[in-house]
């Protein structure tokens, strides 16, 4: 029954203290976020209380309002469910220190959303994630059991309680215009390639591309999970002098241009073609 | 219009004497946009940027007044073999 309720779930995993993560799992096609591959662990599961058996504490609805006490909702590892005013299951939400991540929660989102939590601590000081996933997981499974649907904070794409992933910002070559370069640009430019493993020069930044081809890269370079960074080639305040200093660089004419470990690696058609023959994944895996 | 489908079949045909050219006209009637699929031995050896690198010098003379030139395939001989035949004759999925 655990894998059909599995797959009947549509839900964001709640990330857990690490937001550089999250963001670059973000672009895969799956909407589930939680380690499938990995055997359950029923033992780790057990030694939480279920859903149903922890017992509601209130939330004061003004955040200077202190939670209550620490014996109640202790700074340790565990999973908690946060229920609304009328009481439905909100989200669930797994941490190293429930207290912290409920004091994060009730900064952030409405209180209306916010009125009461119920919490498993972990047996353990510091428990493996996989026991701390595992616990979520059965908790998702029991609240779908037995309403058929998933908190709506745990909803891919619902950031009320997660937020949402972090595009890194695109590379400058140089500090502004009236900064007088003490090193060719072309010297930038190969040191840039060679200390980062994939380099995009793309016209327009990462998150809004002002070419089809630059769009078609990106998406690629995402779609493959590779962590990238992107170089905006019309930045003319940043990156004066780029287009025609790179062109000549790589004697490539034109835009966009993946590197990958220092070396031109081409075009929108070649990383397309690559991409399409499946040559690409094992590119980045070097 | 500046540079005919057959300025570039030709600058192709000569540079690289492909065995298979396909030079399709996407711009619309102006000429300033093609797709290029190219079969030729001279690319044996070589990596895809460098077979793209050889198709664009060959445009080189062109180039200022295509606006744009998509290479769909560059394939060697060999490479260009075992393909086209499957797909011929199965419908595509």
């Amino acid at each position: 029954m655990a894998s059909s309720t599995a797959a009947a779930l549509r839900v964001a995993f709640p990330p857990l203290s690490a937001p550089a993560a999250a963001a670059s799992s973000f672009s895969s096609s799956t909407t589930l976020r939680f380690p499938l591959h990995r055997a359950p662990r029923p033992l780790a599961v057990a030694a939480f209380k279920k859903l149903s058996e922890a017992s509601p504490l209130p939330i004061p609805p003004e955040p200077t309002q202190p939670l209550v006490e620490e014996d109640a909702l202790p700074p340790k590892p565990g999973v908690y469910g946060v229920y609304d005013a009328a009481g439905e299951l909100q989200f669930v939400g797994i941490s190293r220190n429930v207290r912290a991540s409920l004091e994060g929660h009730r900064r952030k989102v409405p209180a209306d959303l916010c009125a009461s939590v119920k919490v498993a601590v972990a047996d353990e000081e510091t428990p493996d994630r996989t026991v701390l996933t595992n616990a979520w997981k059965s908790w998702m499974e029991e609240h779908i059991e037995s309403t058929g649907k998933a908190p709506p904070g745990n909803v891919a794409g619902n950031y009320t309680w997660v937020s949402a992933p972090q595009r890194p910002p695109d590379l400058r070559l140089t500090p502004g215009r009236h900064v007088q370069l003490a090193v060719p640009l072309e010297q930038l430019i190969d040191r840039l390639v060679k200390e980062n493993k994939v380099v995009a020069f793309i016209k327009g930044s990462r998150s809004a591309p002002q070419c089809g081809f630059s769009q078609r890269v990106v998406g690629i370079l995402e779609a493959h999970g590779v962590d990238f960074v992107t170089v905006d080639v019309l930045d003319e305040e940043h990156n004066h002098g780029l287009r025609d200093t790179l062109k000549t660089y790589s004697n490539w004419p034109t835009f966009p241009q993946v590197f990958v470990g220092g070396e031109l690696v081409g075009g929108c058609d070649i990383v397309s073609s690559m991409a399409e023959k499946g040559e690409l994944s094992a590119l980045f895996q070097k | 219009m500046g540079v005919t489908k057959e300025d570039v079949e030709a600058a192709i045909t000569s540079a690289l004497s492909p065995s298979h050219l396909v030079v399709t006209d996407t711009s619309g009637g102006c000429g300033a946009s093609y797709e290029i699929e190219v079969v030729s031995e001279k690319f044996e050896g070589k990596r895809l940027l460098e077979r793209h690198r050889m198709v664009n010098t060959a445009l080189a003379p062109h180039m200022a007044e295509i606006h744009a030139v998509s290479i769909k395939k560059a394939l060697t001989p060999a490479q260009a073999q075992p393909e086209p035949e499957p797909a011929a004759d199965k419908p595509q999925a």
